[in-house]
């Protein structure tokens, strides 16, 4: 086995270590979601890789569906995932921490939903308790 | 293209010789700044000739405990090692192919402020 190699300069994170299945919080500590998986840029399946290609990135955040099929194979149309950007991501820690508040993300619609179709329709579902 | 279908893929060496399997993608937060974070950018895929599980960060320090744990993860791993991704030559659901005279790194980081 070589040496290591060249360290790169920022924090190094394992993707399945740090990211998979880690909770997301938002701004305020409200949990979000979970990460079910990442979606990566700059690799095309099946094409030759230039030497000197710029290497993959992360872009995105799935969260949802994303864990059934990874569990049971299979997976849901590109269109159906639920992302998060990882621009609005803040912190890696043992939670992932985002920089807005969870109702501002697309990710976050579930909830919403029943907050607003089920939840709201219960007598005093729409108020703090007194 | 989503990392569980980079996860376990088989690695092959040129001539197409199995020679393990990916267990990890390692990414550096380094690429371009970001509203928050900078974009991490892929460095290498960690590959374990001999279990596609994973090996719980082991790999990225020299801690042993709790011993037992680390002995057998490191037992399981033996021969674990980080490909660099320039010596990546294709991608393919499930494959990944490495490049003629592709080194095995040490998959251990520098300084341990990198991985906190």
């Amino acid at each position: 086995m070589s040496e290591r190699m060249a360290q790169p300069a920022g924090r190094v994170i394992d993707a399945q270590l740090h990211l998979l299945d880690r909770q997301i919080l938002d701004r305020d500590g409200v949990p979000v979601s979970v990460v079910a998986d990442v979606e990566l840029a700059g690799i095309e399946p099946g094409r030759a890789i230039e030497p000197d290609a710029a290497p993959p990135t992360i872009t995105d955040l799935l969260v949802g569906m994303e864990l059934p099929t990874r569990i049971f194979g299979g997976r849901p149309p590109s269109s159906r995932r639920m992302r998060i950007p990882w621009k609005l991501v803040a912190d890696v820690g043992t939670v992932l921490r985002l920089g807005v508040t969870g109702d501002r993300i697309d990710a976050t619609w579930v909830e919403r939903w029943v907050g607003r179709r089920v939840v709201g329709r219960i007598p005093g579902g729409r108020h703090d308790p007194e | 293209m989503i990392l569980s279908d980079l996860l376990g893929s088989e690695v092959v060496d040129a001539a197409g010789e199995r020679i393990g399997g990916v267990v990890d993608a390692r990414f550096a937060l380094d690429g371009p700044p970001g509203q928050l974070l900078a974009v991490p950018r892929l460095v290498g895929v960690l590959v374990s000739p001999r279990s596609r599980t994973s090996m719980w960060g082991y790999e990225r320090t020299d801690v042993h405990a709790p011993w037992p744990i680390a002995h057998y993860l490191r037992y399981v791993h033996r021969g674990l090692y980080l490909a660099a991704w320039a010596d990546i030559a294709r991608i393919d659901e499930g494959l990944v192919v490495l490049r003629e005279g592709y080194e095995r790194h040490d998959p251990r980081l520098r300084t341990a402020s990198q991985g906190s």
